[in-house]
């Protein structure tokens, strides 16, 4: 069974990976709501960090021979926090309204890993299913960051997310795997 | 190198040099720790590069505003790579002491797993490129290590041989699938492209065109 530290650890480095990839998207498509998304998951890794702390803290009290433990975990995590301030950075550009040079989009759709939009037509083998059902990073290579549905954004879905006709997907992945992808959505091809 | 190629180079390294780092503490690696070094090395170079192009370029008010923006997306990424290099300084202690770091790695909702392709498996032989790795399996290479060594963040042009072990980064199911692929259980789907040349541009274009028209919608809608 996984120790309480461990789920809020795993939570804490997760958290700080969407971050990125979600601030990349802020940038990319110039979009406030995406970044302050950004902000507020950034408030919520200093919290969770802070519950880290006090756990850590309770757990080395217990048991002294886990001081180094602990040290190596604090220090990990002030890496991590590290990376989620940076994403927080970037996301703040965004809030500014200092990202439409042209060439930060150009930057980041040349990226080894890019970004894209999808929509999801009525006929789609995506309408209907949940992510975990179709595999569908491991099927088509692109990971889904955020789902828009009508004006509300689903941030970080997880295998248990539905997705429905008309949403627009905002995905990570390879250059040559996103016009498959955007086949699939668009009903365009009905199989993997 | 254009400021564009810079910018494109820092977050390229940025993503790498993370996976890297993980990589490291999860197989106790010196040699990938040297490697995250030297990447953060490079960064700072580049960070160098991209501040001096950027001020070069600056001719108006409106250019200095939003080349200060550019900048702080390049400092994020040399946060992010300073980030990785502190994580690899975790390697100076022994591995019995960092459990739950080594547990968390196996966790996440992407993973690093580390898999060798078997002499049986039809992957042998080709190219990176060729077998479209990522886009048909979910999973990235992040290093390779061969009879010659290691190779971080392999070129596309890569040729896979028997017994190679590739380091990758990916979700459960993509590593099961390329485990599958890479011990010759599972025949690689090589995917012929019968597509003319002229439908691949349409289709481009067509792309081109929808990304576009997503991308207002996204945008139209904060200027409600």
């Amino acid at each position: 069974m996984k120790s309480k530290l461990e789920v809020m650890f795993l939570e804490l480095k997760d958290t700080s990976e969407m971050m990125v990839d979600l601030a990349y998207s802020s940038l990319l498509y110039d979009n406030v709501e995406i970044a302050e998304e950004v902000i507020a998951l950034n408030d919520r890794m200093e919290e969770l960090s802070e519950r880290i702390q006090d756990e850590i803290a309770h757990v080395s009290r217990a048991m002294p021979d886990e001081v180094a433990r602990a040290v190596v975990t604090i220090r990990l995590m002030d890496s991590i926090l590290e990376i989620a301030a940076a994403a927080k950075s970037i996301a703040d550009v965004v809030v500014r309204g200092l990202a439409e040079h042209p060439v930060l989009a150009m930057s980041i759709r040349e990226s080894d890993t890019t970004l894209c939009l999808a929509k999801v037509a009525p006929d789609s083998i995506l309408s209907g299913k949940s992510l975990g059902d179709m595999s569908l990073a491991t099927n088509t290579g692109m990971f889904i960051l955020a789902i828009r549905r009508e004006d509300e954004y689903i941030f970080g879905p997880d295998c248990n997310s539905y997705l429905e006709q008309g949403d627009i997907l905002i995905a990570k992945g390879p250059e040559d795997a996103v016009a498959f992808f955007k086949d699939v959505a668009d009903g365009t091809r009905q199989e993997f | 190198m254009t400021v564009r190629e810079l910018l494109t180079e820092m977050k390229d390294t940025s993503e790498v040099i993370v996976d890297l780092a993980y990589a490291s503490l999860m197989y106790n690696s010196d040699n990938m720790a040297q490697k995250v070094r030297d990447l953060e090395n490079d960064m700072d170079d580049l960070k160098f590069a991209i501040r001096y192009k950027a001020l070069l370029s600056s001719r108006t008010k409106e250019d200095a505003r939003q080349l200060a923006g550019l900048l702080e997306v390049g400092a994020a990424a040399d946060r992010i790579s300073n980030a990785a290099s502190d994580i690899v300084s975790l390697l100076r202690f022994p591995p019995e002491k960092r459990p739950l770091v080594t547990d968390v790695l196996l966790e996440s909702d992407e993973r690093i797993r580390m898999i060798r392709v078997k002499k049986e498996s039809d992957m042998v032989g080709n190219t990176i490129e060729k077998l479209a790795i990522e886009a048909n399996t979910g999973c990235k290479v992040i290093a390779i290590k061969n009879r010659h060594g290691w190779t971080y963040d392999p070129e596309d042009d890569m040729k896979l041989r028997a017994n190679d072990d590739l380091i990758v980064r990916g979700t459960d199911d993509g590593a099961d699938l390329l485990t599958d692929y890479a011990a010759g259980r599972k025949d690689w789907d090589f995917e012929e492209e019968v597509l003319t040349e002229a439908e691949v541009e349409a289709e481009t274009e067509e792309d081109e065109r929808v990304e576009a028209e997503l991308t207002e919608e996204l945008r139209g809608e904060e200027e409600e």
